[in-house]
């Protein structure tokens, strides 16, 4: 029996009012693939933070590699140890040649205070042609595609000699041809007998790629199985934990106009040729993979991204929008996936974030606000859609994620929008509340308004929509009513 | 007392300040009560403070959006100078009410034109403020200096000059027009819809824009503004020096920054009152009026200034790390009783 | 050969240096003195302190600050320079030039602390700085000039490396400009060639990355500023030496020329890039755009009309670049 690389165990991460990791276990030998699997916040980013030595775990835990005991208190104890990090984000300096990205790292390690450009750029090429790139080193990252930014990632990675690497979440922004040939990089890393973390919630590639899976949920470590002994619903369940009861809202009856209809919209590089309507009182969710061009598109129709071509009708009649600004007079409300950034603006109270699409509406005509009125109405806000805690001089950012995100719906409810659309409406959102908002949705449909949901999610979109539409690369690739609609028709729609 | 308390737990910066002021107003008033307390002196400070506490109000609206202008001081000069050789116009000679009511628009009109410039430039391409104002600062200095060959334009009518020498009723105008002007930058900062939109981009530009306001229009107003306070101002200064100049009041450029720090206005933006802005000016004022009374070189002033502006930010910086540590010992704890 | 010109066109300074070829052809054409040897040499020596500074001022935008108090810096310096040396026939022209250069460095530092340990930004802390240092220095001189520098220092300004002659005069390399070939040497080797320098490069992309991979992140920006205020001393020491005496009010607002010339240079000011070649090329556009006003009889003041014109264009330039290319970005891998 070899040695595993790497042995965690009873690793725990709090952070201020929640438990990100609790005491989980993980182990990786060298040669292995191994497959962390969860949903949102089950853990997966605190782990790859804490073995990246960018964040420390709690007291009590045991990090052993090659069999010893060790600490990662920072970033450099874990490259020294030879674990290196494919962030989802890459981390790379785009202002930079391909070739400092790989070769920098060793120079900072050995910390030589005077380069030798020569054997950085040999050290990059030879890094490149050992996953089988072949594109020019002097390229400045900023130029490449994202496939290539990537593979600039992994080439980084493997001149460090990285003894592991851990990729988090490697193909959310990949076509399906570059999806493979990073299987094939990952292949020859094993080969080499470097330890592969694969980070990701994708089914089919789990199952191509891993040979073990360890999965946690909610922080708690659950069960690691072998992939031959396991089948992709028994993964599922395992991720979702004990089977919930999905509450089904849809409602196929439809008698409502169609308030928004899109035809031909078309933005190159972001997607092309989409035409859909939405009808009062439905709810429409889109999915597909992340990187398929649905936030785009409805960027697009909330004025943020200008489309390149196509049209957008309200009510029957053309609208140009070319800001929120347009958006909010037609009626139409955006939910962004980040509500950190997007969504909140976190500093200011609840109050003020409510209240800030329709000051005009409590303005004397001086355009001075009357406080009184602007309390009243976020008063019924707060109640109506039950955030807590209930003070409405509360910051933003101090609120839950649930609760945040039921401050940015009220936020929209409040214009009185003829049509809503929410971006992954539950991430980062316990449960418990995810089911309150997806009734508040349901309520607003019911009233008659027409919602459109975007998720990666496919419980969610099964259980909030009347109607799916289906996204892949760009364009629309396939429609459902929401009735015996299953995850893997629309799975097959979404991937190629 | 009770009321004490309540402005003190409601508005603990402004508290502090006036606090700050009074002790700073009696220290000066006790050392020389002969010199500093003397009818003349506090009349010279409020004469000066009104077109300080206008410059201020003018660079703590860019403050407040995340910005900054740095072209407050030659954007006033450049808008004056105009104003001054119109009014060596035979026309304004021979009406002097009239040419000075348009002088006075004039001035005004050029100063928001020139805060449209550094607006535009700002809201519509996306440059950072401190380098639109940097660009735009040297662009009015140089158009200021062509216009008057690096001298000073004089010669204004009478009437002009009564603005920053007058007084009604023993209230100096100035003092008055800087009153109207705080009440006014109080109800637009902090009560209005546009204030509000102000100080939401301040924090959070992305977001403010997202929740469906023209954050454009809005930067755009922010330099307007901007324009009409150190418009203003520039109409306060011509007429207290009875001429115009570039280099007239540059050194209020930092003191309106460092007013606007102290004041509690974060540098980064988002938050800050216009009491507390006015409240910085009247210690800085006090500060500087008190030196000269003791014939202590304006560079001291100058120095004292930058030094306070540091220390201030960083005295707050400090604090916050301070208080931060806490809260996290405090969380441990907490985790570790519960465990 | 193709793709040697390919390369050539995707520079960015290709601009300026096309600019600098068609103004330079311009004013020849006015006046033909310009092109002369004698007159290059000339352009060199008074455009050395600017030059010197820029190469001080090039890290910091790179790293994405601002150093604002440089004008108030080379005041400084010129001021104690001038004070060490006046009347004083008996100095090591090595020793003074160092002493300065480290008492700019000392300033340097200041800077450096009070922006990376008090996290108060860089364009707040240089202006208080550069109002502290200024008035300071007001403060002690009244203002007024220091002559009587020594024999010897004036014979290092007048210094010429070579003689040729030129439009009848006999010329040659002088000082100031071999000191502002020194300046860039020195910082393009800094820059390329040195950790620190990559590290530069790397806060100014991607401060994050940045200290993900291991960069002292603080202790490089504290040296970006040092390194300013080395280079800002050292143009105190070209520029009294052209003079011959000292004026503390002269350096006021060169602070905007130094940025707007590494920014012409193709510097961004949102930090990440920027190299000595075009900062080079830079502070040859704004000489001859200087020299060509000049030579056209433009009047004086409309110069800093023209300044404040360039830097506005040049920034907004900029910015917009940067936009269209975003907005070319591929997010999605459509479909065709």
């Amino acid at each position: 029996m070899k040695q595993p690389f790497l042995e965690i165990e009873n690793i725990s991460k709090t952070f201020p009012g929640v438990k990100a990791l609790d005491s989980v276990k993980f182990d990786i030998y060298p040669g292995e693939v191994h497959a962390l699997v969860g949903e949102n916040g089950a853990g997966k980013s605190t782990l790859i933070k804490i073995l990246a030595g960018v964040q420390p775990p709690d007291a009590g835990g045991i990090i052993k590699i090659n069999g010893k005991t060790t600490n990662l208190k920072n970033a450099m104890d874990s490259i020294k140890q030879g674990i290196s990090v494919i962030y989802q984000d890459f981390s790379l300096f785009t202002n930079l040649t391909v070739a400092e990205n790989i070769g920098i790292n060793e120079v900072l390690e050995k910390k030589q205070k005077v380069l030798k450009w020569k054997q950085i750029y040999k050290k990059a090429e030879n890094a490149l042609k050992f996953i089988g790139a072949d594109f020019d080193p002097h390229e400045i990252v900023e130029n490449l595609s994202v496939a290539r930014q990537q593979m600039v990632a992994i080439a980084s990675a493997v001149a460090q000699d990285a003894k592991m690497i851990i990729m988090d979440e490697p193909t959310s922004a990949l076509s399906k041809g570059e999806v493979e040939h990073l299987y094939e990089i990952i292949d020859t890393l094993k080969a080499k007998d470097v330890a592969i973390m694969f980070v990701s919630h994708k089914m089919d590639e789990l199952f191509r790629v891993a040979d073990r899976f360890t999965v946690f949920r909610d922080g708690q470590y659950v069960n690691t199985v072998d992939k031959n002994k396991i089948t992709e619903s028994e993964l599922v369940s395992m991720m979702v934990g004990r089977k919930i009861q999905i509450k089904q809202y849809a409602n196929l009856e439809r008698k409502g106009n169609v308030v928004l209809r899109v035809e031909n919209l078309s933005k190159k590089g972001n997607y092309k040729d989409i035409s859909f309507e939405v009808r009062e009182g439905e709810v429409v969710g889109i999915t597909g993979l992340v990187g398929a061009g649905r936030s785009e598109v409805m960027q697009s129709i909330f004025g943020i991204l200008k489309a390149d071509s196509g049209k957008v009708y309200i009510n029957e009649k053309q609208v140009f929008i070319r800001s929120p600004e347009d958006a909010l007079l037609n009626g139409i409300a955006y939910i962004p996936e980040s509500r950190q950034t997007q969504g909140l603006v976190l500093e200011k109270t609840i109050a003020s974030n409510i209240t800030l699409p329709v000051l005009s509406r409590f303005c004397n005509k001086f355009g001075i606000i009357d406080r009184k009125r602007q309390r009243e109405n976020v008063d019924q806000w707060v109640e109506m859609l039950d955030v807590r805690p209930n003070d409405p001089d509360m910051l933003a950012l101090q609120l839950s994620g649930g609760n945040q995100q039921k401050v940015v719906l009220a936020k929209w409810i409040s214009t009185q929008a003829k049509i809503l659309i929410v971006d992954e409406p539950t991430n980062g959102v316990d449960i418990g509340a995810k089911d309150e908002i997806h009734k508040i949705l349901r309520k607003l449909a019911s009233e008659g308004t027409a919602v459109i949901v975007i998720s990666s999610e496919l419980p969610e979109i099964l259980s909030v929509s009347d109607r799916i539409l289906v996204m892949r690369r760009g364009r629309i690739s396939g429609e459902f009513e929401n009735d015996n609609v299953t995850q893997e028709m629309i799975m097959n729609k979404a991937i190629v | 007392m009770k009321i004490l308390k309540d402005i003190r737990s409601k508005y603990p910066n402004e508290f502090v300040l006036f606090g700050i002021f009074v002790f700073l107003f009696v220290v000066m008033s006790i050392l020389s009560p002969d010199k500093f307390l003397s009818i003349t002196n506090l009349q010279t400070m409020l004469f000066q403070m009104p077109e300080f506490g206008l410059m201020a109000l003018a660079m703590m609206i860019a403050v407040l959006t995340g910005g900054m202008n740095l072209s407050i001081i030659t954007g006033s000069t450049l808008a004056t100078i105009i104003a001054g050789f119109f009014m060596r116009t035979e026309f304004v000679q021979n009406n002097p009410a009239l040419g000075t009511l348009l002088a006075v628009l004039m001035t005004i009109f050029i100063a928001c034109m020139t805060g449209v410039l550094n607006g535009a430039i700002v809201a519509y391409i996306g440059v950072a403020p401190m380098l639109v104002t940097l660009g735009t600062k040297t662009l009015f200095e140089g158009l200021g200096l062509q216009f008057t060959k690096g001298s000073s334009v004089s010669g204004f009518p009478e009437l002009f000059n009564k603005i920053g020498s007058g007084t009604l009723f023993g209230i100096p105008y100035t003092l008055i027009i800087l009153i109207i002007f705080t009440v006014l930058s109080y109800f637009l900062f902090e009560r209005s819809k546009w204030g509000m939109e102000v100080y939401m981009i301040g924090c959070n530009e992305t977001a403010t824009r997202f929740s469906g306001v023209n954050t454009k229009a809005t930067l755009l107003k922010v330099y307007i503004y901007s324009g009409l306070m150190y418009g203003i101002a520039g109409i306060l200064i011509a007429s207290r020096y009875c001429s115009a100049k570039t280099d007239y009041g540059s050194s209020y450029l930092m003191q309106a920054l460092t007013a606007v720090v102290l004041g509690g206005t974060s540098i980064a933006g988002g938050s800050g009152t216009v009491a507390g802005t006015i409240l910085a000016v009247m210690i800085i004022q006090t500060v500087s009026t008190g030196f000269n009374i003791y014939g202590i070189n304006r560079n001291i002033v100058n120095i004292i200034t930058g030094v306070i502006l540091i220390v201030v930010l960083a005295i707050r910086y400090l604090t916050q790390v301070v208080i931060d540590r806490k809260k996290i010992r405090e969380r441990v704890s907490q985790s570790r009783k519960t465990a | 050969m193709q793709k040697i010109i390919e390369k050539i066109t995707k520079k960015k300074e290709l601009g300026v240096f096309l600019m600098i070829i068609i103004l330079s052809a311009l004013i020849t054409m006015v006046n033909s003195s310009f092109l002369t040897l004698d007159n290059i040499f000339d352009f060199l020596r008074s455009n050395a302190t600017i030059g010197i500074m820029a190469f001080g001022m090039l890290p910091v935008l790179i790293s994405g600050g601002i150093d604002l108090s440089c004008s108030s810096v080379i005041s400084l310096c010129a001021v104690v320079a001038g004070y060490m040396m006046a009347g004083n026939s008996g100095m090591n022209p090595v020793l003074v030039v160092c002493l300065i250069m480290l008492l700019g460095g000392f300033m340097g530092l200041i800077n450096g602390v009070i922006i990376t340990k008090l996290k108060i930004p860089p364009i707040v802390t240089t202006l208080g700085t550069q109002t502290i240092i200024l008035a300071g220095v007001l403060l002690y001189t009244n203002g007024m000039w220091i002559s009587g520098l020594p024999q010897w220092f004036i014979d290092f300004g007048k210094f010429q490396l070579g003689s040729i002659e030129s439009a009848g005069k006999l010329t040659g390399l002088s000082t100031q400009a071999i000191l502002m070939f020194a300046a860039a040497f020195v910082t393009w080797l800094m820059l390329k060639y040195t950790l620190v320098g990559r590290g530069i490069y790397a806060i100014g992309g991607n401060r994050r990355s940045a200290m993900r991979i291991g960069y002292n992140v603080d202790r490089i920006e504290i040296f970006i500023y040092v390194y300013a205020g080395l280079m800002t001393g050292l143009a105190a020491i070209a520029n009294i030496s052209i003079v011959g005496q000292v004026d503390p009010n002269t350096y006021l607002n060169y602070e905007m020329d130094v940025i707007s010339v590494v920014v012409l240079g193709g510097a961004s000011v949102m930090g990440g890039v920027g190299n000595v070649f075009g900062t080079v090329l830079g502070v040859i556009l704004m000489a001859v755009i200087k020299n060509g006003l000049v030579l056209a009889r433009v009047p004086t003041y409309w110069q800093k009309v023209v300044m404040g014109l360039i830097i506005l264009i040049t920034i907004s330039a900029d910015v917009i670049n940067r936009k269209r290319e975003q907005a070319k970005l591929v997010r999605v891998d459509v479909e065709e």
